[in-house]
């Protein structure tokens, strides 16, 4: 357990992330604030928030002590949602801005989350420079005089939900009753919010926000669905529910019959929504990801661009776009950007985008689910022990020579109907194993995988 | 650069540094940490004063402390002694304060305290600064982490009811004494006012009242940095003048017409008035005044000395149980009934009340304190200087008593020499104090040619 939560740091192009005490310490938090205070261009403030992990108070004391010795002014958001911190950022035309928190993973784990100008993601040039200053420890502390200030910035979030009305209808959306489980995180800020000053009808579970015992793991899955939201839809009477991560940039969810649906449901049924509006017609995600994007994209003549897995590549991907081309990109975790929200990961914005489908539709999200076919996938994951990958990744492409290979990121096989992909994560030392099937749920397939990576200890 | 390694010192005192390069967030949060993990987690107590790098500070130290699992205790801006007195009254683990006192505003330090809310002694300091080499700190889990909690009023409010208790406060009241004050732009900016003008009953005129502003002089009440307070005084009518430095435990005074006393004759007064109210004896560093000898001899009290350094003071205090004691030439005054600190609101109090009790002017009771001349200089000092010297001034003076126990102190029929290193910059300290003038300036010409040309 010790050695586990040891192994936990993680200090990647995606930023910073480890168990808290264990892996991840303030020296850590210090020194990698420090370096993004360095990054960024002078001359323009920053602005932070955090999610209501207990830890999330100590790595704020280090976030704010890093930023303001570097000079830079300091906007506290206090407990924000990611997509709410983002928004701010280019509502005061900021240099970039830091999320606190591990959003999917369990209380005692943290992260640091980087955003650049315009809210956006660092690239992965970016990325690297940033890890480049961390290491050299080499960094721009101002004089005494000349240190930022903090500011706090209460009503962040009025401006946020102002712009979600612009986009969608909600004297349309108000009218469904919702339920959503927030798992003590950030998104049950904004749904309050939304019920008092819109009149919307979200009905919260596990509202309170918490910085110990998450009253689940704030993970957006089926498992998480089907554990406490799905029961609950049928006995509310409910029309959808939903199920966010901790700091609200994913979403899963459960239809008004009580049926947890698979997270990597939300892309391709967004994609099938979006794509008739235009004018975006790629739909960008990753290698990982369910190949009903793939038939969904087909019927409205779109392009699915597949990249490696990881939020790095698809910011990379979509910085080689113009916004209009592009009409959605995501991942199968249930996180989406859409191009009105300047690709921003936003499981609120994913959630008003269904329920906007329902209201066009005008269809029961079962109906809606039901009328795609059914792929059937499996995810697994299995410790990095081995330090042959290479070998193993060479060994699974020639066992299974008879399919398709794409080695974007780790390899992936498809066969018509059929495909997997192995890899090693780059947020935790595992080795990720997916396989999926039109229809049935490909048990053997995964099984003989398992082993095999099993088997290269 | 022999020079730029004194930007930052990690030392039995703490840590201390020119903010940005030297003294940076992590220093400060890891130096924290090591702090937290030597209290043993619980609650620790978090003040500062005005310096600008004060609010980054307490961030870097908040970080460490939570990071050692415990709970921080915001205060806010306020004097050292009044921290230090909150600490020991709500039973903190102990309490660190951001402030590098009388040093220039690009510097800042942590001056740690214990549960008693008294100074590191240097067992505890030797302790927690090998536990900071050793970087093994204790890391709290998420369930572990506290929180912050602001308490920015309590602790005012129990300094002053301390010190009250010492004085007659009413007596004070009653003269509704016309007094200035130069906070510095220091922590005493947010309190003094308050204390003088409403619990004490004075007529205010205050300058460098504004915490949000850079220090406007030197930071150290010395007479060749307070002439904007020494115009004051007399140039508005005022019977007394105090001059603070930025965290608030130094105090200087301004005669009303205008003359800076020298600290020395303040830390009389106030062992003097200390002495009337309370039986006991009285502790003074080896470079302070004869003078507090006369005092306490015309009280029938002994006068213990000590290496320089607020805590060799303290230290003795509490083995000789004193009842006062002090550093005369920075302006320290301990009287450990309030708390075992340098405090410069005991100091106001107690002039304040002695003018009120004796009906006298401020001038008047200085003048009455035996007459002794001084001169205090400092050399840029070389490592290795201080030997010789040391070596050449016993030879030159055979007879004289001597005290070994912080450089070398001479106790000549005529007066005394005092030579020391100083403890935080490189700087040889030299102090000579007579009966007249002329004996003062001969053995002072003494100790420099021997300095430059040692035998």
């Amino acid at each position: 357990m010790v050695r586990e939560a040891a192994r936990s740091l993680r200090i990647s192009q995606v930023g910073l992330r480890g168990v808290v005490g264990a892996g991840m310490t303030a020296a850590h938090v210090l020194d990698f604030a420090s370096a993004f205070g360095t990054f960024l261009e002078p001359g323009r403030c920053v602005v932070v928030g955090r999610d209501p992990r207990a830890s999330g108070v100590m790595v704020r004391e280090g976030v704010l002590a890093a930023l303001l010795a570097c000079g830079k002014d300091v906007v506290d958001l206090g407990i924000a949602p990611s997509p709410v911190i983002q928004h701010t950022i280019r509502r005061l035309d900021a240099g970039g801005g830091i999320s606190i928190g591990a959003s999917h993973n369990a209380a005692e784990w943290n992260a640091l989350k980087f955003f650049g100008r315009n809210a956006i993601y660092l690239s992965t040039a970016e990325a690297n420079e940033l890890l480049d200053i961390y290491h050299l420890k080499k960094f721009s502390f101002v004089e005494w005089n000349r240190l930022g200030t903090l500011t706090t910035d209460e009503h962040a979030l009025d401006p946020y939900l102002d712009d979600l009305a612009a986009v969608y209808d909600f004297e349309a959306l108000r009218k469904f009753r919702v339920v959503v489980d927030c798992c003590s995180g950030t998104s049950s800020l904004i749904l309050r919010r939304m019920n008092d000053r819109f009149g919307f009808q979200f009905i919260l579970i596990n509202e309170k926000m918490r910085g110990v015992a998450f009253a689940h793991e704030p993970a957006t899955n089926r498992d998480m669905v089907a554990l406490q939201l799905a029961p609950l839809m049928q006995p509310l009477s409910a029309d959808a529910g939903f199920l966010f991560d901790a700091d609200s940039d994913r979403v899963a969810f459960a239809t008004e019959n009580g049926a947890a649906i698979s997270e990597e449901m939300v892309l391709p049924m967004l994609a099938d929504y979006l794509l008739p509006h235009g004018p975006g017609r790629l739909v960008i995600t990753n290698v990982s990801t369910t190949a009903l994007v793939d038939e969904a994209v087909a019927r409205h003549g779109g392009e699915v661009v597949r990249v490696a897995v990881g939020r790095q590549a698809a910011i990379d991907a979509l910085s080689t776009y113009r916004p209009e081309q592009i009409a959605i990109a995501g991942e199968g975790t249930g996180a989406t950007m859409m191009p009105q929200f300047r690709f921003v990961y936003d499981g609120i914005a994913s959630m008003l985008a269904l329920l906007s489908m329902m209201c066009e539709r005008g269809a029961k999200l079962s109906q809606i689910v039901a009328s795609y076919p059914r792929f059937s996938i499996l995810k697994g994951q299995v410790p990095l022990v081995t330090h042959r990958i290479p070998a193993l990744l060479a060994s699974l492409r020639e066992r299974y020579a008879d399919g398709r290979a794409s080695v974007v990121d780790g390899l992936r096989v498809d066969w018509p109907g059929r495909w997997f992909h192995v890899r090693v994560s780059q947020t935790e030392p595992v080795v990720r194993i997916i396989c999926e099937q039109r229809g049935d749920v490909p048990r053997e397939l995964y099984g003989t995988l398992i082993e095999l990576v099993r088997s290269f200890a | 650069m022999p020079h730029r390694e004194h930007l930052l010192k990690i030392g039995v005192s703490g840590i201390r540094g020119v903010v940005g390069e030297f003294l940076t967030p992590a220093l400060a949060c890891s130096f924290a940490q090591a702090f937290g993990t030597y209290v043993g987690g619980g609650r620790v107590v978090l003040g500062r004063d005005t310096r600008t790098s004060g609010e980054m500070l307490t961030h870097a130290v908040a970080c460490g402390l939570l990071a050692a699992g415990c709970e921080v205790v915001e205060i806010g801006i306020l004097p050292t002694p009044t921290i230090m007195m909150y600490v020991a009254a709500t039973h903190a683990q102990g309490g660190i304060a951001l402030t590098a006192s009388h040093n220039p505003p690009e510097y800042n330090a942590l001056k740690l305290f214990n549960a008693q809310g008294l100074f590191f002694n240097n067992y505890e300091r030797a302790e927690l600064l090998d536990l900071y080499h050793q970087s093994d700190f204790h890391q709290a889990a998420n369930e572990e982490i506290s929180s912050v909690i602001a308490d920015h009023d309590a602790a005012p409010k129990l300094h002053f009811e301390r010190v009250l208790a010492h004085v007659d406060a009413e007596r004070i009241r009653k003269r509704k004494f016309r007094v200035a004050l130069d906070a510095v732009n220091g922590a005493g900016a947010v309190t003094t006012p308050g204390f003088l003008r409403d619990l004490l009953g004075c007529d205010l005129e205050a300058i460098s009242v504004d915490p949000t502003k850079v220090f406007p002089r030197e930071a150290e009440p010395k007479r060749e940095t307070l002439g904007a307070i020494a115009a004051l005084v007399p140039r508005c009518h005022r019977e007394i003048g105090f001059a603070q430095d930025p965290d608030g435990d130094r105090l200087a005074v301004i005669d009303e017409t205008g003359v800076v006393l020298d600290n020395d004759d303040v830390l009389a007064l106030a062992v003097d008035a200390a002495l009337r109210r309370l039986p006991g004896d009285v502790v003074v560093n080896l470079t302070t005044s004869s003078v507090i000898d006369d005092v306490a001899a015309a009280h029938g009290r002994r006068v213990y000395r000590t290496p320089v350094g607020e805590a060799n003071v303290v230290e003795t205090m509490q083995a000789v149980n004193a009842v006062i004691g002090g550093e005369g030439s920075n302006g320290g005054i301990i009287f450990p009934a309030v708390h075992l600190c340098r405090d410069s609101y005991t100091g106001m109090a107690f002039l304040l009340d002695r003018m009120a009790e004796t009906g006298e002017k401020i001038s008047t009771l200085a003048a009455r304190l035996p007459k002794y001349y001084r001169h205090y200089g400092k050399v840029a000092y070389q490592h290795g200087r201080l030997g010789p010297l040391m070596q050449s001034l016993e030879t030159r003076f055979p007879a004289a008593e001597k005290d070994r126990s912080d450089g070398l102190k001479l106790l000549l029929p005529e007066g005394w020499i005092h030579v020391r290193s100083s403890n935080t910059e490189p700087l040889l300290r030299l102090a000579v104090e007579a009966k007249s003038q002329a004996t003062v300036e001969k053995l002072y010409a003494e100790v420099l040619r021997l300095f430059t040309n040692p035998r």
